[in-house]
């Protein structure tokens, strides 16, 4: 057990320091943790050999891979159901959008500019597709949108851009046979059954020092995980359709979603974000630069090509419209889930896999390092032309803002 | 005559500093006091994280103005509070010029040469951008 232990401390370790650079320079932990693990992996594979890491120990990869499932499933978990249900038309138009054109025109892109096999391509395709919702929604807090009819249809919109993801990242390279049916039928049937049967389990049992609700949650992460994988699916799929669906039940408990947070934050996500940047090749990154870049432009223009007009033509203004589109345009989450699920299924190589990793960070940093750099206050640039017909009532001071 | 004063507060040390500057001048100047928060979020913000910064900056806030209410009761000086999320530059600039300020009392971190590129150094922006006085207090 003494190489467990201090391979365990070697990773909190790790963690430790990427969460003080994170404070430091006020990054999200995430982004830290792929970076910290990406070098991390070239100092300790130089100096103590390539496999001294452990990256790829059945209990790290265990771990990590439940962190990518938790975190899933707190992602899906997020969506305001009455809004959804209201806006649905909308939000399926512009989310379907945003999916669609950069999956697409990304898999494209990589098939026939960057030549990589069919497989490879559709995986980046996918793995470039996402959305960060919490990008957008810090987007919309900050222009104070998010209490908007139309703020929250963009929310709504980016949680079916996600949808098409996780289902493209499940579906795609899952041969579909007998067991695709039985998971299919099965999820749908359980899907139905949870968001009633949850609230009712939880009023009866719930609320006591053993945490039968984490367990609760965790039981079905895990079984519809291993329904998934029997399919040869992927686990975050379940997770964050249970996400959706416990959405009104599980997504508006507080306190439990804290006791999740606080699990997930200081035990799972280190190792899932560490372990995906460790699998970052930094020699394979300077070999071809472009091709990351490349990349990078792909996904900016599909993104901007879609989600712009359709913004402008749901009412939005010219500004806001922009900004939104570039912030839909970044997905660091689900974006390392999809390149490590391919990298994981043999899809990609470890030189594919870094330049989405790259690409995903560089949609990422790229728009705030720029934003920070040539600050100027928003309502000291030139004045816009009104908003058009179509906008929000009553929400002119905050979209002007 | 200074008759609006907008405190810029992070519950850092500096900011209680300027915070008591700013109580100081109030009660001279009879003037009123506001009280703007900015929660800057991790960059770029994910799904776990934001909800985490939201919560604890909400409770964080709500217990830091009770205690600087309960500091300037005795006085009489009141003051409004306000908590936004985003650029904490911006948000000063914007919220001094839309509710006519005289005065803006901030504090100062002290960043490094990387950190003010990365981050920008906040009162070096309000201070180039703000409409009126504006006072860092170290």
């Amino acid at each position: 057990m003494t190489s467990v232990w201090a391979l365990a401390a070697l990773w909190l370790g790790l963690a430790l320091v990427a969460t003080l650079l994170a404070i430091w320079l006020r990054i999200s932990t995430a982004l830290s943790e792929i970076v910290v693990g990406t070098v991390a992996q070239l100092v300790i594979g130089a100096f103590l050999g390539i496999e001294a890491l452990g990256a790829k120990a059945p209990w790290v990869t265990f771990l990590s891979g439940t962190g990518a499932i938790v975190l899933t499933f707190l992602a899906g978990a997020e969506l305001d159901p009455i809004v959804f249900r209201a806006k649905w038309r909308e939000a399926s138009g512009l989310g379907l959008v945003a999916f669609f054109a950069p999956f697409l025109g990304c898999t494209a892109l990589a098939y026939y500019v960057l030549h990589w096999n069919v497989r490879a391509s559709w995986l980046v395709g996918i793995a470039l597709s996402t959305t960060s919702v919490a990008v957008v929604y810090a987007v919309m807090l900050e222009f104070g949108l998010n209490r908007t009819e139309f703020g929250k249809t963009i929310l709504a919109a980016c949680f079916i851009n996600d949808l098409g993801t996780v289902l493209a990242l499940g579906f795609i390279f899952a041969p579909f046979s007998v067991r695709t049916l039985v998971f299919a039928v099965t999820s749908v049937v359980l899907f139905t059954l949870l968001p009633w049967l949850t609230p009712r389990f939880f009023k009866k049992y719930g609320g006591r020092v053993s945490e039968l609700e984490a367990k609760y949650l965790l039981f079905l992460l895990f079984g519809f995980g291993a329904l998934a994988a029997w399919a040869d699916s992927e686990a975050v799929l379940p997770a964050y359709l249970i996400g959706m669906v416990l959405a009104s039940t599980v997504g508006k408990d507080h306190v439990l979603i804290r006791r999740l947070r606080t699990m997930t934050f200081g035990l799972l996500t280190p190792f899932y974000f560490i372990r995906a940047g460790s699998f970052v090749s930094i020699p394979s990154l300077i070999a071809a630069p472009l091709v990351g870049l490349a990349l990078l432009a792909g996904k900016m223009v599909t993104k901007i090509a879609a989600v712009l007009p359709t913004a402008r033509a749901l009412g939005y203004a010219r500004r806001e419209s922009l900004y939104t589109t570039m912030m839909m345009s970044t997905g660091l989450t689900f974006g390392t889930i999809s390149a490590l699920f391919g990298l994981s299924h043999g899809i990609i190589d470890q030189a594919q896999y870094s330049y989405i990793v790259a690409t995903v960070i560089g949609s990422a940093v790229i728009p705030t390092v720029v934003g920070n750099a040539f600050f100027l206050p928003r309502h000291l640039l030139p004045a816009q032309p009104e908003p058009e017909e179509g906008a929000p009532d009553g929400e002119p001071a905050a979209a002007a803002r | 005559m200074i008759k609006k004063i907008l405190v810029a507060f992070d519950g850092s040390d500096a900011s209680r500093h300027a915070f008591d500057l700013a109580n100081e001048l109030a009660y001279h100047f009879k003037a009123k006091l506001l009280l703007l928060a900015v929660v800057r979020l991790p960059e770029p913000a994910t799904s776990l994280e934001l909800g985490a910064v939201l919560d604890d900056a909400r409770e964080h806030y709500t217990a830091a103005f009770q205690e600087l209410r309960d500091r300037t009761n005795p006085r009489g000086i009141d003051f409004t509070t306000s908590v936004e999320v985003g650029h904490p530059a911006e948000h000063i600039v914007a919220m001094a010029e839309r509710e006519g300020c005289d005065l803006v009392v901030m504090g100062r971190r002290g960043r490094t040469a990387v950190g003010r590129f990365v981050l920008g150094s906040t009162s070096e922006r309000v201070l180039r951008y703000a409409h009126c006085a504006v006072t860092i207090v170290k």
